[in-house]
């Protein structure tokens, strides 16, 4: 690309705009963003100079453990697994890159799992003869706690969740986030999924194998695509018993007219298409319509105004149709995922799934 | 565009903002739409009160976590509308009113819970803030000492690293701070308040007051070391981007800073306001400092130069670490993974294991 000296490419300079509220709250330090995308003009170097940020936060993970500080050798290593995650997050122009940065990542946040309070663990589930991985946590002091399967998006993977866990962990709720097909450790081997039902199967059939937890409560939740994947889910397991959806889509089709450039590409490559006309294919088999009327328990659905990935007529629509109880929650201002204004909802359905699990309120 | 004073608060609070709990956002779009000094104040108590109607929903349906955290959230952005606006008194104490009574409504619902305490002082009393650890019998405290602009309000996040390694913590508006600055005056013999903080640790059975650390930051991170010097019932102490002298600084301050002082100091005049800042100083009083003592600031720091708190180090005469952070600011608040689970991992060492 031809670029004039100082001139940041486009690609960057949309990051910057868009980016800071979701690095920031899910737990990138604002300095270590605002240095970086300052520090980076061509979308190329984005994933090296976040794994060099990145590697700041593992030394100081791998220093603090070796003095016996876990506790702060959790926080540092799920830092650096944040700054690798983001590094790599929609990165598919260089999958070696992505892939070195990745490992570093899934490494990172491994590391952080027994460190931190409470502990988590890393699990496999069976699925179509391989495995997805998970990060499992239980809420201190519950006998048998309630579940949350939390399901990723396009470009969100398991180990940028540590904020949305502790919201449900902090309430009694144990959580499961897992990488589907198409998503962190499962965007090798699995192309993305929109019957994602079936993934989510695999997961609660894994589940009812653990005498630690509750399997008849079980709730799902999805951020981004994944709030799309998590009603998807709902409308066919009947043993998902809530249902939390972020600023997913009601439908989807096959063009990707409008999207951002660096989206629409990460999403061929992680529908393992050759090309825009084969992922559209795959984007059009997205819908909830007619499938949404069979979603029978609770759901809470969130969507902002100012989305510029989906509409929040989107939202109106699932709402629309959805057969149980249902909150629709659109939120003035707020931008994908209400990233931007999270103190309107990332309390708000955490305590909404607490309630419907049966956790005692808190 | 906005008012150089506007566009000094933009250009150099956003991470400290941001790291005691401002959302980006707020930040961004609060700053952003306020072109003059005189807005500030109005401006931030309009998106505290956002927080604040969010904590007061959460009350009233039962949800005490959430009711914590929003509470606390509008109390920082109270906070932060009246830290530095000594303009308009009037505007200021409403503000801090507000910051004082979300924070005090939090309390209960925080993990681990708060309790408002009032220390006996020169015949009135100073207000704090006490928080025990969960699950820990008569644990070690940790004295926070405030600044020239912070309150109690603003440290949620500094106690919670305290408290999850098992130390209490007892955060407190000292003279010319927070709610002390209205009957008290700026002073610089701060080991007077710190006794009567040490004098009310004593008198309560729940905490060990054979095991008291003190923590300041910024004119704190004087205040601190000020007190370890003369007040020997202290442990342990952590200094943050602490003056030497803060006469010899005067000329540098920025203006606002010197201004904010010099109210809080009770100063009519500019002038006066020099001379009170010569009597807080370590000259003389930083050799008395005996216990462990760890000192911690940036390079970059615009306010109070590194050498200050390398001086401090050097002279202290128990065991001293200096900790410089190469691109650190003032309160290095652009790189708190530098050192503040670092400070709370050193003086869990120096105070000794929590009981359980």
């Amino acid at each position: 690309m031809d670029l004039a000296v100082g001139k940041k490419d486009p690609r960057v300079e949309s990051a910057i705009s868009h980016w800071a509220p979701r690095f920031v709250i899910n737990g990138v330090p604002l300095t270590d963003f605002q240095e970086v995308t300052a520090a980076v003009d061509r979308w190329e170097d984005w994933c090296s100079a976040w794994s060099a940020r990145a590697a700041i936060h593992e030394v100081l993970g791998n220093k603090a453990l070796a003095e016996g500080l876990k506790r702060s050798a959790g926080e540092h290593y799920t830092r650096a697994a944040v700054c690798y995650h983001f590094g790599k997050f929609l990165f598919v122009n260089d999958m070696e890159q992505l892939r070195r940065a990745h490992l570093k990542s899934v490494e990172c946040r491994n590391k952080a799992l027994p460190l931190l309070d409470p502990p988590g663990e890393r699990v496999a589930i069976p699925y179509e003869g391989k495995q997805l991985y998970g990060n499992f946590r239980k809420p201190i002091g519950v006998t048998r706690a309630p579940v949350v399967v939390m399901c990723m998006g396009l470009d969100s993977a398991k180990e940028e969740m540590d904020d949305y866990e502790n919201r449900f962990l902090r309430r009694g709720l144990a959580t499961l986030a897992f990488d589907g097909p198409g998503q962190g450790e499962a965007e090798y081997d699995f192309g993305i999924c929109p019957e994602y039902e079936r993934p989510v199967k695999a997961v609660v059939d894994y589940l009812e194998t653990r005498s630690d937890i509750d399997p008849g409560r079980i709730g799902v939740w999805g951020v981004s695509l994944g709030g799309y994947y998590a009603p998807r889910a709902a409308s066919f397991e009947k043993r998902l018993k809530a249902c939390v959806a972020l600023s997913g889509a009601y439908e989807r089709s096959s063009s990707f007219e409008g999207r951002p450039v660096i989206n629409v590409e990460a999403f061929r490559v992680r529908s393992k298409s050759n090309n825009l006309e084969e992922a559209g294919k795959v984007s059009a088999r997205m819908t909830l319509r007619g499938v949404a009327r069979n979603i029978t328990c609770p759901i809470y659905i969130v969507a902002g105004t100012r989305d510029r990935l989906t509409s929040p007529e989107q939202a109106r629509k699932l709402a629309a149709e959805v057969s149980g109880s249902c909150v629709l929650d659109v939120i003035e201002g707020g931008n994908h995922v209400v990233n931007n204004l999270w103190y309107r909802y990332r309390d708000q359905t955490a305590d909404w799934m607490a309630v419907q699990l049966g956790a005692p309120r808190c | 565009m906005p008012d150089a004073r506007v566009q000094s608060a933009i250009a150099h609070w956003a991470p400290r903002f941001v790291s005691n709990g401002v959302p980006l956002t707020d930040f961004e779009e609060v700053t952003a739409a306020i072109e003059h000094w005189e807005d500030w104040c109005s401006a931030w108590c309009r998106r505290a009160a956002v927080h604040e109607e969010l904590g007061r929903k959460a009350l009233g349906e039962g949800f005490g976590l959430s009711a914590g955290e929003h509470l606390t959230r509008a109390a920082v952005c109270y906070h932060f509308a009246k830290f530095v606006y000594v303009l308009d008194y009037e505007q200021m104490k409403a503000a801090h009113a507000r910051a004082v009574e979300c924070r005090h409504l939090a309390l209960p619902h925080l993990r681990p819970p708060g309790e408002r305490v009032l220390i006996p002082y020169e015949r009135k009393q100073l207000a704090g803030i006490l928080r025990k650890p969960l699950g820990v019998t008569r644990p070690p405290v940790v004295v926070l000492c405030m600044g020239l602009d912070s309150t109690k309000e603003e440290m949620d996040t500094n106690e919670s690293v305290f408290l999850v390694r098992g130390m209490a913590t007892l955060t407190f508006d000292g003279p010319g701070q927070g709610e002390g600055e209205y009957d008290f005056a700026i002073r610089g013999d701060y080991e007077a308040p710190v006794k009567a903080v040490v004098d009310y640790i004593e008198s309560r059975d729940d905490l060990d007051a054979a095991r008291v650390g003190v923590w300041g930051l910024s004119l704190g991170g004087y205040y601190a070391p000020r007190a370890a010097a003369f007040e020997k019932r202290i442990k342990a102490c952590i200094a943050l981007s602490g003056p030497y002298d803060f006469g010899d600084l005067w000329d540098t301050l920025p203006e606002l800073t010197r201004e904010t002082f010099r109210v809080r100091s009770k100063r009519d005049t500019p002038e006066a306001a020099r001379k009170h800042a010569a009597s807080l100083s370590l000259k003389g009083v930083a050799g008395r400092i005996t216990c462990p003592l760890l000192v911690i600031t940036g390079k970059l720091d615009r306010i109070v130069p590194w050498q200050d708190t390398e001086r401090l180090a050097r002279e202290a005469k128990g065991p001293a670490e200096f900790l410089l952070i190469e691109d650190g600011n003032h309160v290095v608040n652009n790189r708190i993974y530098r050192y503040r689970t670092q400070s709370a991992d050193w003086i869990v060492r120096r105070l000794g294991p929590p009981t359980t």
